[in-house]
């Protein structure tokens, strides 16, 4: 009893620690809270005619949603990180088996886990956002893909980046970052366009 | 147009002055263009750092899902150079040398054990086939018993006469001291002999307490005429305690070394049958049971009924005894064989000699 209770507790207290850390953006709690259930998905998948590879994407993607949500200022856990895990877990694989035509059962009918259709659908989003955008980046090529993270992303100086590219003048780079952009943005919003 | 990439970029990051963001703000209130330009350039932004924060995440969980699989670290492994090399190669050597020769010693060892077994196995066929050979010989000379005139203690009788006269086979009662005949209907009799024919291999019993029971005339008459050959005939007898029942054809009008008085009969007998009655279809008794011929199989020997009536016509019966009245009238003629032999093994005895 004591131990159960004992075991209980941890977990909790886990869950909890993982929580405040993944806000504060420690990755290694992140990579701790990736290693812990990775298991448990990869047991779902495979014993329902998935592979490691898939196991691995949609367990990603489920924690990739959980660390969005932990990053919202009003997040509260309501409920194991492991139960939201697994049941994020388990609706993507079954939407994943409906798409290759494997399972004939209503999704909707399955899931008994409140707001997991929610979870999802803005995983789903961010997912799509997050691949249009690599997408964009892929078709700008180099050097525009390398100057534009290092500006935007990477919040580096325009002066760092012209002695990094090996500009002659600030005037330089900045005409460049300017066609790089304008370039990524036609990219960026036709392709976006597209997969609406 | 590169003056307003650079103000917006500065806005998005908010490095922008009070002033000028409220300048701005006030021309995207006014330019519905440039407003729509700056919103872009924002949504732009966002995403670029969406993208680059979730990078930087799925880089994390990339390098976690590494941890997990955990690849081995595979050290290369030294080239074992000179006389380590033939140190190696002298170890696998030996390894290969042990195993051959145990194999080599752990099959030898099997094969000497296989050859105990055999040899046992040998030992006991030897024993098998010593018993077997005794009982061959144990068998051959029970064949031998049976010969035209078997030395029994028991042979089989028969009634032949109302009076308590019964026919049997001379070599059944042969230096006897007492006879007792037995059957399931009369019980154990005593008998004497009052008549025999040895070269006829008959002789006459009387039986010294008849019972009241035997008073009623017999169903059967004494065939005066001679069988025809292929006559089907049958037999009763006690080859062994019970009553046994026997039947085959007259195969021949003459017995052993073609003695006229006697048939041959294809009648399955056997010690014990000798002085057993010779039936035809109709009950009537045509022989007595005498031998068999042990080198043709299936070869038996009766005297014939015409041959027991002359003998019997030469007993002097004392006048004081019953007369031996010989039975007149068939009353069974047209009965089935199961209904005659019913009657027929009454008046059928196991005979018991007892010698000195």
């Amino acid at each position: 009893m004591y131990k159960t209770n004992l075991t209980h507790y941890v977990a909790y207290y886990f869950d909890e620690l993982i929580v405040s850390e993944i806000r504060k953006k420690n990755e290694g709690a992140l990579r701790e809270l990736y290693k812990t259930h990775y298991p448990m998905i990869v047991n779902l998948v495979c014993t329902n005619s998935g592979s490691e590879q898939e196991a691995k994407d949609i367990y990603q993607e489920a924690i990739m949603a959980f660390y969005d949500r932990a990053q919202q200022a009003d997040f509260i856990l309501t409920c194991k990180i492991k139960t939201y895990l697994y049941a994020v877990c388990r609706r993507l694989w079954l939407k994943r088996l409906h798409a290759k035509k494997r399972f004939h059962g209503s999704i909707e009918e399955t899931e008994s886990f409140l707001g997991v259709d929610q979870e999802v659908a803005s995983a789903e989003e961010k997912e799509k956002q997050f691949d249009s955008m690599e997408d964009a980046l892929n078709k700008l090529g180099e050097p525009c893909r390398s100057i534009i993270e290092d500006f935007y992303i990477h919040d580096l100086s325009m002066e760092t980046i012209r002695e990094k590219f090996g500009y002659t003048n600030a005037d330089n780079a900045k005409n460049q970052k300017y066609k790089c952009l304008q370039r990524l943005k036609k990219l960026f919003f036709d392709g976006y366009k597209e997969i609406e | 147009m590169i003056a307003e990439q650079d103000l917006l970029d500065r806005y998005a990051k908010g490095t922008l002055a009070a002033s000028e963001a409220a300048a701005l703000e006030a021309r995207m209130q006014q330019d519905k263009e440039f407003k729509e330009r700056v919103e872009k350039h924002l949504a732009l932004v966002k995403a670029l750092k969406f993208y680059g924060e979730r990078s930087a995440v799925l880089k994390t969980l990339d390098e976690a899902h590494r941890e997990i699989e955990m690849p081995v670290k595979t050290l290369p492994l030294d080239t074992p150079t000179g006389w380590k090399r033939y140190w190696m190669t002298a170890v696998a050597a030996s390894v290969a040398l042990i195993s051959i020769l145990g194999t080599l010693f752990m099959t030898r060892s099997l094969d000497t054990k296989q050859t105990a077994i055999y040899k046992e196995l040998g030992r006991k066929v030897e024993q098998i086939r010593k018993s077997q050979k005794l009982m061959m010989e144990d068998m051959a000379e029970v064949k031998e018993k049976p010969n035209p005139r078997p030395e029994s203690f028991a042979g089989t009788g028969f009634l032949i006469s109302s009076g308590g006269y019964v026919a049997t086979s001379y070599h059944v009662i042969r230096e006897s001291d007492s006879v007792i005949i037995e059957n399931a209907k009369f019980g154990a009799l005593k008998a004497s002999v009052i008549f025999s024919d040895p070269a006829n291999d008959v002789s006459i019993l009387k039986i010294e307490k008849r019972p009241d029971e035997m008073a009623q005339p017999l169903p059967f008459t004494l065939s005066k005429v001679e069988a025809s050959l292929a006559e089907d005939v049958y037999t009763l007898g006690y080859p062994r305690e019970d009553i046994v029942f026997g039947e085959g054809s007259v195969s021949a009008l003459t017995g052993f070394k073609q003695n006229p008085n006697a048939y041959q009969v294809s009648v399955p007998v056997n010690p014990g049958n000798s002085g057993g009655p010779l039936l035809n279809t109709r009950g009537d008794l045509v022989g007595v049971i005498s031998g068999l011929q042990t080198e043709t199989l299936g070869a038996a020997f009766a005297i014939k009924s015409t041959v027991l009536v002359d003998v019997i016509n030469q007993v002097s019966v004392d006048s004081a005894s019953l007369p031996l009245v010989l039975p007149k009238q068939n009353a069974f003629k047209n009965s089935s064989r199961v209904q005659q032999v019913k009657r027929w093994q009454d008046f059928v005895f196991v005979v018991k000699v007892y010698k000195n």
